[in-house]
């Protein structure tokens, strides 16, 4: 056990990145302080806010994790509140409304699970379409962090190489795929029909078995916002393993402050508790994974003499080439039944979009097939109809069953102009809050115009779609990315191949910020699968000295 | 409430998101228990009034309806418009005056105005579980809301399992095929 100011490695966050480093620490025999700026919370109180919100603010996944003042995120549900804390600018301001919440389990709370990796091509960029960077390491270097990672939060998926996605695996997926619903059938089979393959997701979901102490999926349709049985991995289900092997939590903390010493060495992390006081804790290395906002704004707040751009930062890299997947969604009114809400929110993709000799011209794109229950919908629809009686229940099925939502994700390339700075606007601390210029560029543009929704619009034509209504304007997919960018050259990029700060050697920034690209496929796996390429390198680097 | 519960926050900032409002008391961290116990003031409901509106509930709904839920919403309804009752007793004369049994047999004899305007929102609270569809409205109702009943063959109120492990298929009824509610 540590005391509550030091430890061998401090972790400032309590995500999938910062408990899977820290498990791996306490395995190492090291002693672990984690800070959380928001709250911890039981699952079965996230559930009931969930049921006793209404009907409309059940879409809003951040809705049943009303943000502490020490600890706001963005709240969704109105463009007043969704404007309090991110502040955001540029031509797509309203597409990086990144939903993350600030409470101890973090964002995986009410992510779908999806555990897309990253293809060889989508890490070679640069060689390959002339566009973008290469990630410094290739595929054959991350393929055992990814198996690692799939192995330690419990990910099912097939074990046909036909359906896996990319079929390079080194083992089998520690659990078999979960079966689809009617709707997601549905959708691979109009997707065979265009020659495109729908593939069953790689997922932190159990499938048929219990693992790692949590239970098999029942299908409760709930994965956003909250897994009601922990049959889905979430942070939140490693926490009391990490107490159980020493390490030690600190929910309601909220760092503020990175302090730097000799040989540009960190010291210490500085972090506010509710009632405005301010502690210090000290370490040996120190772990930054607060997601791909809070980690290099904490970075830029932490500038001093020795650091004027902020710690980390005399790349200037800090807080640029912010990403996520811009998405587009396509409504859909069918003549017969789709049907969704069997299963899972989400288990299946077209990945094959994604890849493709098109990238040196345009992004690649998948498309989903959306499974949440659309009952909600289609019961408010119906009832705003004013029907009664058989015509109001008949009108209900049919809006329920016989619409749908498909989904696009656009692949968009690291841009250092897309950048986060601090904002003059101070949070309930006086924390600056972040202020982010994001802008989706012509790859991501040209990628929706010239292929993803034409293609779209054939995909819901073969699905029996009578009325198509495509958005017109990119949205968030929560998939933080770049800000704390990798590379082998320091003048370049933030951290090494390890997610070492290039200019503070005991200081890690593991997790999404490090991705180098993104591709089209959600981040998560790769952010795990970084943690525990970090953490190996933690490890030994302690032992070292 | 016994069941315990974790929210390391300071009390002053408990996550308890709304105060649920009720006939005018106050349930405080009621999520848990909102669709199960009457508030107090579903409880003070004159009982003639009680059951004037689960039969027009029944008159306007053909379906089995809670009671309890039907409480909670009439003093809800009862405190929002001082024309509530009076409207729920022309409806019901109107239904008697139809010899009606099902909504079908009365409503096109409902003036379009205040009396209608009330039955439809009487139909739409049972469905929907709220009388308004607003960020801090309350809700009466989440599983037992009748919305969920007419795909209740296929689709899953979110959050409740209707199968175990792996246990759903990519089967489906007929459209057609109504479930029985």
């Amino acid at each position: 056990m540590t005391n509550q100011d030091n430890a061998d490695v401090i972790v400032v966050g309590t995500g999938i990145v910062g408990c899977l480093v820290a498990e791996q620490m306490l395995d190492a025999g090291l002693s672990v302080l984690m800070l959380e700026a928001g709250p911890r919370v039981d699952r079965w109180r996230i559930v009931e806010n969930f049921r006793n919100l209404p009907p409309t603010l059940r879409l809003h996944f951040d809705a049943p994790y009303p943000p502490k003042p020490w600890a706001p995120h963005m709240e969704s549900y109105s463009d007043a509140t969704a404007a309090e804390y991110l502040q955001l600018e540029g031509p797509n301001a309203r597409a990086y409304r990144q939903g993350y919440v600030r409470y101890a389990g973090g964002a995986t709370w009410h992510w779908a699970g999806i555990c897309w990796r990253l293809t060889p091509q989508d890490m070679r960029l640069k060689s390959l379409f002339g566009v973008a960077r290469d990630w410094d390491f290739d595929y054959s270097t991350l393929e055992p962090y990814y198996t690692r990672a799939e192995y330690a939060i419990g990910v099912c998926g097939p074990s046909d190489p036909a359906l896996q996605w990319p079929p390079i695996r080194s083992k089998p997926y520690p659990m078999g795929p979960l079966p689809f619903g009617p709707g997601e059938q549905r959708f691979t089979d109009a997707a065979a029909r265009l020659g495109l393959k729908n593939v069953p997701a790689a997922q932190a979901r159990n499938s048929r078995i219990a693992y790692d102490g949590r239970p098999p999926c029942c299908g409760n349709n709930n994965c956003i916002p909250v897994c009601p049985i922990a049959a889905k991995y979430d942070a939140a289900t490693a926490l009391p393993k990490i107490e159980a092997k020493g390490g030690q939590i600190l929910a309601n903390a909220v760092a503020y402050r990175v302090e730097t010493g000799q040989k540009n060495a960190i010291e210490a992390v500085h972090y506010f508790d509710p009632d405005k006081l301010s502690h210090r804790v000290t370490g040996k290395v120190f772990v930054l994974a607060c997601n791909g906002i809070e980690t290099p704004k904490l970075l830029l707040l932490s500038k001093n003499d020795r650091n004027p751009n902020g710690v980390a930062n005399s790349s200037d890299q800090v807080g640029r080439n912010m990403m996520d997947q811009p998405k587009l969604v396509a409504e859909l009114t069918t003549a017969e039944p789709v049907w969704t809400g069997v299963g899972p929110v989400q288990g299946s993709s077209v990945m094959q979009t994604s890849q493709g000799d098109f990238r040196g011209r345009h992004g690649g794109a998948l498309f989903r097939f959306n499974n949440m229950a659309r009952s909600t919908f289609g019961a408010v629809a119906a009832v705003r109809k004013g029907l009664v009686g058989k015509a109001l229940d008949a009108e209900i099925r049919r809006l329920s069953a016989c619409t749908a939502e498909l989904t696009i994700e656009h692949e968009l390339l690291p841009d250092p102009n897309n950048r986060l700075t601090l904002s003059n606007k101070k949070d309930w601390l006086g924390i600056n809050k972040p202020n982010i210029y994001y802008d989706v560029g012509d790859y991501v543009r040209r990628s929706a115009t010239e292929y993803s929704v034409p293609l779209v619009r054939k995909l819901a034509v073969e699905l029996g779609a009578t009325d198509i209504q495509v958005s017109t304007e990119f949205t968030n997919s929560d998939h933080i990315m770049g800000g704390t960018i990798m590379g082998a050259n320091s003048a370049s990029s933030v951290v090494d191949l390890d997610c070492r700060a290039h200019d503070h050697p005991n200081l890690f920034l593991p997790g999404g910020g490090a991705m180098t690209t993104g591709g089209c496929g959600n981040s998560t796996l790769t952010m795990a699968a970084l943690a525990l390429k970090a953490a190996d390198a933690i490890a030994a680097q302690i032992k070292r000295s | 409430m016994s069941h315990s519960y974790r929210d390391d926050a300071p009390a002053d900032f408990s996550l308890f998101r709304r105060k649920i409002l009720v006939g005018g008391g106050l349930l405080l961290g009621g999520f848990a228990t909102i669709s199960n116990v009457p508030s107090a003031a579903a409880e003070a409901l004159p009982a003639d009034f009680a059951n004037q509106f689960m039969e027009v509930s029944s008159l306007l709904i053909p379906h089995k309806l809670d009671r309890d839920v039907g409480l909670r919403l009439a003093a809800a309804l009862k405190m929002k418009d001082p024309a509530f009752t009076a409207h729920v007793t022309n409806l019901i004369d109107i239904a008697e005056w139809k010899q009606a049994t099902i909504v079908e047999d009365f409503f096109s004899d409902v003036a379009d105005g205040p009396v209608k305007d009330t039955a439809l929102l009487i139909i739409s609270a049972w469905y929907i579980g709220v009388i308004v569809d607003a960020p801090d409205a309350d809700v009466f109702a989440y599983e037992l809301a009748l919305m969920y009943q007419p795909t209740i063959d296929v689709m899953t109120i979110p959050s409740y399992a209707v199968s175990g492990p792996n246990g759903w298929t990519s089967q489906a009824p007929p459209l057609g095929d109504m479930p029985k509610f």
